[in-house]
């Protein structure tokens, strides 16, 4: 029994923007059917509070005390200028663009190539599109991931827009998509996206989410953000994300279902800097036998920074393979959370699950916690996690300083050593370079 | 030129001193050897050249060139001219050596008042260091040192030193480790950087690594002070009789 508490002013504006907004929301009536049954779940429970034990760490209740006006029909000018100069280092990647301003798709800044068997499109577009027919697409967060989650029921109510991918059996994304999610102009918005990603038997892509921001962006700022991401038999994926921002007061609501088939390959990433609140929920389902998951990331904290990733792993058939492997930098106050869950239902015998998180603190004020739990039913497993807590080695920062480094060189240099472990899972050199540019570019901004 | 005069050091953690007045000099364009039984000192008296600070100078000074360097911070020395090989090279896993290298190079020449060295001027340079010291440029695009053998360190340490073009070189113990062709090859890197400018400080066990490296001169550290100094016939001495001498006396 759930006794009635007094709604925060941050759960009455999202409740009232949402009876305001609704019937401006995309899709017709069987999709705001889902928007209100979404929406009655997150008025019935609330923003998640530290008396749930998933949230203990993170009292949303608590830290999101307002909600800013929901964005729709966002119309910021923005140009392709504009767009280099938020994206950074990830300007640099070649890839196929599909990009959002303040949660709404605009063409003229996309580009991406007509390719057989392989199709974007936005996810307003095509609820306006189907009518009723892609109401799934909102309706449901992801195979094996849990239908009720608050934070995940808010995104399917308010959703603006989104990329929808669909990767036939056996064709190959030439380019990496990035998806570009940009918080632009002065209005300080909660936005909310959510993609949809399936990729066919046999077939290949590369996929990478940007949540950046436009130079004089409002200093504040909120994002929900969903994937859904289905992987069938034989697919190999490889998935990036990089919430990056510079620094005031900003939300990040990121949630991740990831589906695995047969076979299937996965090498999931995500980078989280600058960024005052983050919360990064990752629900993984292994679906078929002998699939693999390499799940890295790293989060890098100052100042108040509040870092949050939680992960599911749900190894419900046999044979298959889990790596998890995150690491925090955090200074000044900054807290950073990693809760892992391996479950390892009773059939699925010889599962080899390993898990280790990291955190190096350079303050004495910083704070990580880390919640491991292996919740094993089979008994032929090789499951292990570990965690750990470090400060910048004195030793080798000697080392270096003695080769005529200054300390603070020396810093950023030791701290690129710590995380590189991470960052070296990005399998594309490219790629990898953007995130390790990303990341070394919050750590030469310590003034 | 380096004047050490009455040092003593301890270290800081465990309050133990360690350097109990150490008296020496080694003027310009010299190169010196200290020698001496394990424990007596030899790397505390390297690194706190270096500026370690697990260490702390009690009493007495430093002077590099007529002026004290007790104060200044490590990177401060290095600019100034100051490179110690360590006897233990550490490993930094993720960061890739010629990184390392490039950043500490161009630190140093911005320190000094010298252009930073561009992409292609400090691959040639690297390149051709790299190739006197039989390092292959591909280990430098690994991890400093990581998974290194023992020998492979001793070499990149004395690339790192060629690099960095320091005025004065304290060695300690770059000779262990090494096979008898590394070991003409690093002697043969260190003789290179011989000149009547720069200053070398030697730590080796074994005279045989003083046959490539001739010293002008020889000093026998133990209990944390200098015992006896003497020519390079000094070394062919105590390969002979050991250090029991110096024991005797402490006692
Ligand atoms: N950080 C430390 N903590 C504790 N003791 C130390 C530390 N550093 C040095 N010592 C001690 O100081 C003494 C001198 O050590 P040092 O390494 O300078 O000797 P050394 O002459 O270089 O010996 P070796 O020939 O074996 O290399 C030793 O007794 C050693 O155990
Ligand atoms: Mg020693």
């Amino acid at each position: 029994m759930s006794v009635a508490v007094m709604k925060t002013k941050a759960e009455t504006s999202l409740d009232e923007d949402f009876q305001k907004l609704r019937d401006r929301l995309p899709g017709g009536s069987g999709v705001l059917a889902v928007r209100n049954a979404a929406h009655q779940l997150f008025a019935e429970r609330g923003l998640p509070h530290r008396r749930i034990e998933e949230w203990k760490y993170t009292d949303l209740r608590n830290a999101m005390k307002e909600a800013l006006p929901v964005s729709i029909g966002d119309e910021t000018p923005v140009t392709i200028a504009d767009l280099i100069v938020a994206l950074g280092p990830f300007a640099h990647v070649d890839a196929q663009r599909v990009v959002f301003v303040n949660g709404n798709f605009r063409k003229e800044l996309s580009s991406v190539d007509a390719q057989s068997g392989v199709s974007v499109e936005s996810l307003a577009d095509k609820l306006e599109a189907s009518g009723d027919a892609d109401s799934g697409l909102l309706g449901e967060f992801g195979e094996g991931a849990p239908d009720d989650d608050v934070i995940v029921a808010l995104n399917t109510a308010y959703s603006t827009d989104g990329t929808v991918v669909q990767v036939e059996p056996g064709a190959k994304i030439e380019k990496p998509l990035l998806l570009v999610y940009m918080r632009a102009g002065r209005e300080a918005a909660f936005t909310a996206v959510r993609n949809v990603i399936e990729v066919g038997a046999g077939a290949e892509a590369q996929i990478i989410e940007a949540f950046v921001s436009l130079p004089g962006a409002a200093d504040a700022g909120q994002a929900n953000a969903v994937t859904r991401i289905s992987v069938a038999d034989g697919a190999k994926v490889a998935h990036a994300k990089c919430a990056a921002d510079h620094g005031g007061q900003v939300t990040h609501l990121g949630n991740w279902a990831v589906h695995l088939g047969k076979e299937a390959q996965y090498d999931g990433f995500q980078l989280t800097q600058g960024v005052s609140l983050a919360r990064h929920q990752i629900f993984v389902t292994f679906g078929g036998e002998n699939a693999r998951l390499d799940l890295s990331g790293i989060f890098l904290g100052r100042n108040n920074d509040h870092i949050d990733t939680t992960l599911v792993v749900d190894h419900a058939v046999p044979s298959c393979e889990s790596r998890e492997l995150f690491k925090g930098v955090l200074d000044d106050r900054a807290r950073g959370i990693f809760q892992g869950k391996i479950i390892v239902k009773q059939i699925a015998q010889k599962t080899d699950g390993k898990q280790m998180s990291q955190a190096l603190l350079l303050s004495p004020d910083a704070e990580f916690d880390s919640k491991p739990e292996l919740e094993i039913f089979a008994d032929d497993v090789a499951c292990g996690h570990g965690a750990t807590c470090m400060e910048l080695d004195h030793d080798l920062m000697f080392y270096c300083r003695s080769r005529g480094i200054p300390e603070d060189v020396a810093r950023v240099l030791l701290i690129e050593s710590f995380i590189g472990e991470a960052i070296e899972k990005i399998e594309d050199e490219a790629v990898r370079e953007a995130f390790t540019a990303s990341a070394v570019s919050w750590l030469a901004a310590k003034k | 030129m380096l004047e050490i005069k009455n040092l003593h050091a301890r270290i800081v953690e465990e309050d133990k001193p360690i350097l109990k007045g150490i008296d020496l000099v080694v003027p310009t364009g010299e190169v010196h050897a200290i020698m001496g039984p394990n424990g007596s000192g030899k790397s505390t008296l390297a690194y706190i050249l270096a500026g370690r600070d697990d260490y702390e100078v009690t009493e007495g000074d430093i002077l590099w060139n007529g002026e004290s360097i007790v104060e200044m911070e490590p990177d401060e020395r290095a600019a100034a001219g100051v490179f110690l090989a360590f006897q233990y090279p550490m490993e930094i896993p993720g960061v890739a050596g010629l990184t390392f290298l490039r950043t500490a190079v161009n630190a140093v020449r911005k320190k000094r008042d010298q252009d930073e060295l561009t992409t292609p001027e400090f691959m040639k340079l690297v390149k051709q260091k790299a190739g006197e010291l039989n390092i292959d440029i591909e280990m430098l695009k690994r991890p400093v040192n990581v998974g290194f053998s023992g020998g492979e360190k001793k070499r990149s340490e004395i690339l790192q030193m060629s690099m960095l073009e320091p005025m004065l070189c304290v060695l300690d113990e770059t000779d262990s480790g090494l096979d008898i062709d590394a070991l003409k090859v690093v002697s043969d890197g260190v003789n290179a950087l011989r000149s009547p400018e720069r200053s070398m400080l030697v730590i080796t066990h074994y005279q045989r690594l003083l046959n490539h490296i001739v010293p002008d001169k020889v000093h026998v550290l133990a209990h944390g002070k200098i015992q006896r100094s003497g020519g390079k016939e000094l070394a062919l001495e105590l390969e002979k009789s050991g250090y029991a001498e110096f024991s005797e006396k402490a006692a």
